[in-house]
């Protein structure tokens, strides 16, 4: 038993002394700040119709609580989804697998060293949330139940479920990534709108981030005071610009009736269950071996006789810098990257962009088929760092005006002609405005990929920015529109290219910091 | 060619430096660097390949100096690392054409001298398989292939046998003797027997600090006539380990055989020839 502790604990002290982690925190702070607009901020996250809380502790604590549970769930996935592969990248897996720990426990011990990491990012949003209440204080006394009792009820057991979750699918789709990433979205958004009849109660228990109770009591005392049966309309997320003749009403907190607390915990217990189930399945680091069995050779198809060379002889070679050898390689490595069969999705992609109408190709093919190719533009600039060859890359001739910026025409390269349908599409409409965003879009996507490779040196905040963007999109919010579907606006594109700059400014100034400093 | 070091430092935090005050010049030839783990080899080979920088000191390499202008050497540079990797995508052959391309070299030409390096090494077969699927020593010899793409003037090889099979130390040994006679090469290693046959000078570090730089016959010559070897038995072994200078121990039927350096040999001893091995361990043990 204390083995298994500390495997969890040496495990977690692993992942959080990283520089990317510290950087996940201060995110996470500064998005823990917007979960209760200022008293006149102009945008919403949880309001009924006109209402919003009183600014009290309970509608802090709630708030902040629900607004964590989701948030977390999602991007949480993604944050702790790797545990596994890290073991395998960093060769830990093999003598891990050597020793005597089952597979069940060792799995276990993933998802509980996911569940810390989580939980450590709760614990730091729960302090922002009492820091937030007593910022904008308007005389409501202090309550710290109304803000222990959510955070554990709520987003606790959810977060347990998404740390068992994230191994259950490096489990089940080891060597399939992609379908890791874009299968939990599903699921998620699958479980993030369970279909609640109307005051069926007893359905709360369904209901895995655990928010739905505490909403339909907000509606409820909303209903209250206005005494009418007709339906609030309930918003919540980020809305912009609703917040006009704002009204409140007291939210007293949620008295969790017993059924529902028990359910949390079955929640977790069953999440465990399927680990145990899942591990006889595990491959236990026995991955590479697959490879090999397709590629190895044997010794006995040597056909080529080695001859010694004498190095001395070999013709001189002339110097050549420009970059079209890089840029090639570069988008080798790009083609190269993922299984084979998503280039079907990138074929089909394509040509929907090129039959569609050119409104449903334009909002919502290209940003989700520029979405497919996340895990290519992911590493574009921390590969690498990523593959150790990092030793080559930045003592070669000119590394940053050479490599990276080869890096950044490989990556608009295979955006634009992804993209090219629709540019040819636009031309002919003569719709240049499309068409030019359309270019500084593809621009902006692959420089936020390589700034925050850059940044972090790691391709786990790309990932996730590029997700809630693309979430963003499907969800029509106008201000993430970043390949210009629905602003038809040329100081929105002014903007974007403004913000293209300074990221590009930011990320060079750090890759020669990193050069320099290594 | 003459590569200076001078006065060099590195400080990686306060109290800890992985190189003091280390000064040195490397003319033309095979320079073999020895030194127990920690001592400062990768350390210094990192500077002088630019990989990282001096918190104190200069180096400078025919008169310019590289930490100010870092592509004067770049351009002239091998150097294979002691922790690398690959892209495991590629083939060796397009990720020698990635690190040519880097270095700057000619896309054309480079092609047939990719073939020629493969084949000295001993790669070619495997050459258009992925170098993820490659064996450990087949990934270090892409690695020295790497090295020598861009015809370097200065040739830095940090550990460059780890993971070689006999006859590919061998024949690494031979490649790179063909160039000494107008490259400077430093080769850094723990195995004394890589260096013994073909480095002109040899280096020891330890402790960040330079022990000994002269040619091998000078080094020996230090313990000329003081390595010998004596059966002993098992239970005095502790105690003669504190009051000499043991080299290694072999077993030899129910007692040990014990070779030592020492001024004053004990009963029975039986004088031994010198060799690199005895001059480097006894430079450490002593130091
Ligand atoms: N990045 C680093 N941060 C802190 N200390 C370091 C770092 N790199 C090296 N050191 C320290 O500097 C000293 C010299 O290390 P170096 O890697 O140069 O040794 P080495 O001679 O190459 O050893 P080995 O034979 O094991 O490769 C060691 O004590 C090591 O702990
Ligand atoms: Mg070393």
């Amino acid at each position: 038993m204390k083995t298994f502790f500390s495997i969890i604990k040496y495990d977690y002290l692993h992942r959080t002394r990283s520089y990317s982690f510290l950087i996940t925190l201060c995110i996470s702070l500064a998005i823990a700040y917007t979960f209760v607009p200022e008293p006149d901020a102009s945008y919403s996250t949880i309001r009924i119709a006109d209402y919003v809380g009183y600014y009290n502790s309970a509608w802090f604590g709630y708030v902040t609580a629900i607004m964590t549970s989701i948030f977390l769930s999602l991007v949480g996935f993604y944050l702790v989804n790797s545990a596994i592969k890290t073991d395998t990248v960093t060769r830990i897996g093999q003598i891990t697998a050597s020793t005597r720990i089952t597979n069940f426990r060792y799995l276990l011990s993933k998802a509980l060293s996911n569940f810390l990491l989580l939980v450590t990012i709760v614990v730091i949003v729960f302090l922002m949330s009492i820091l937030l209440f007593f910022l904008y204080n308007d005389g409501y006394s202090f309550d710290i139940s109304q803000f222990i009792i959510p955070y554990l009820i709520i987003p606790i057991p959810a977060i347990f479920c998404i740390s068992i979750l994230a191994v259950v699918f490096e489990v089940v789709f080891t060597k399939y990534t992609v379908i890791q990433n874009i299968g939990f979205f599903f699921l998620f958004s699958y479980l993030a709108f369970p279909s609640l009849s109307e005051n069926s109660s007893n359905m709360y228990e369904f209901d895995l981030f655990g928010t739905q109770i505490v909403m339909h009591q907000m509606e409820e005392s909303v209903r209250n005071l206005l005494e009418t049966g007709d339906d609030k309309g309930l918003t919540i997320g980020y809305v912009l610009g609703n917040t006009g003749e704002t009204k409140n009403f007291k939210f007293e907190g949620v008295n969790f009736p017993i059924s529902f607390i028990i359910s949390r915990i079955l929640w977790c217990v069953s999440g465990c269950l399927l680990l145990l189930l899942l591990s006889p399945i595990f491959h236990r680091f026995d991955i590479k071996q697959l490879v090999k069995k397709k590629q190895l050779f044997s010794s006995e198809k040597q056909k080529t006789t080695v001859h010694e060379i004498e190095l001395s002889k070999l013709k001189k070679s002339t110097h050549n810098y420009g970059i079209y050898s890089l840029v090639k390689t570069e988008l080798l490595l790009f083609i190269r990257k993922g299984k084979r069969w998503l280039w079907i999705l990138n074929c089909i992609g394509f040509i929907l962009l090129a039959v569609l109408p050119i409104s449903i190709a334009h909002t919502i093919v290209l940003p989700i088929l520029w979405f497919l190719q996340v895990h290519r533009l992911s590493d574009i600039s921390s590969k690498e760092i990523y593959h150790d060859v990092q030793y080559f890359a930045f003592t070669s001739y000119k590394p940053l005006r050479r490599l990276l910026l080869s890096q950044l025409l490989a990556g608009i390269v295979i955006m634009l002609i992804l993209a090219l349908p629709l540019l040819i599409k636009s031309v002919f409409v003569m719709d240049i405005q499309s068409f030019i965003h359309i270019i500084v879009g593809a621009i902006f996507i692959v420089l936020l990929a390589i700034t925050s490779g850059i940044v972090t040196k790691g391709k786990k905040l790309f990932e996730i920015v590029f997700f809630m963007i693309t979430y963003g999109n499907l969800n029509k919010i106008p201000f993430l529109d970043y390949f210009g579907g629905l602003q038809h606006s040329s100081s929105y594109v002014l903007t974007l290219t403004l913000l293209t700059i300074i990221m590009a400014g930011i990320g060079v100034g750090m890759r020669i910091q990193q050069i320099k400093n290594q | 060619m003459k590569l200076e070091i001078k006065n060099v430092s590195k400080r990686y935090s306060r109290n800890k430096y992985g190189l003091k005050d280390f000064s040195m010049t490397i003319d033309k030839g095979i320079l073999g660097l020895l030194g127990p783990n920690g001592a400062g080899k990768s350390t210094l080979l990192k500077m002088i390949a630019t990989v990282s920088k001096p918190t104190e000191g200069m180096i400078i390499l025919n008169k310019n100096n590289i930490l100010k202008d870092a592509n004067y050497i770049r351009k002239q540079l091998g150097f294979l690392p002691q922790d690398f990797g690959v892209y495991p995508n590629l083939n060796a052959f397009e990720f020698l054409q990635y690190i040519a391309a880097l270095k700057g070299i000619a896309d054309k030409e480079i092609q047939f001298k990719i073939e020629q390096l493969l084949n000295g090494l001993n790669l070619l077969d495997a050459a258009k398989k992925p170098i993820g699927s490659y064996s450990g020593g087949m990934k270090q010899r892409i690695g020295i292939a790497q090295a020598l793409l861009n015809d370097p003037k200065i040739i830095i090889f940090d550990e460059p046998t780890v993971g070689l099979d006999p006859e590919e130390r061998v024949r690494f040994r031979n490649l790179i003797s063909d160039l000494a006679q107008d490259c400077i090469v430093i080769l850094s290693s723990h195995i004394v027997s890589d260096i013994d046959t073909i480095a002109d000078q040899v280096a020891v570090l330890k402790n960040g600090s330079l022990l000994s730089y002269s040619n091998q016959e000078k080094l020996i010559d230090r313990i000329d006539q003081k390595v010998f070897e004596v059966a002993i038995n098992k239970e005095h072994l502790d105690n003669f380990k504190n009051n000499n200078i043991v080299i290694s121990t072999s077993r030899k039927e129910d007692k040990i055989a014990v070779r030592y350096i020492s001024e004053s040999p004990i009963d029975g001893s039986v004088s031994q020839t010198a060799n690199l091995e005895d001059a480097y361990l006894y430079l450490t043990k002593t130091n």
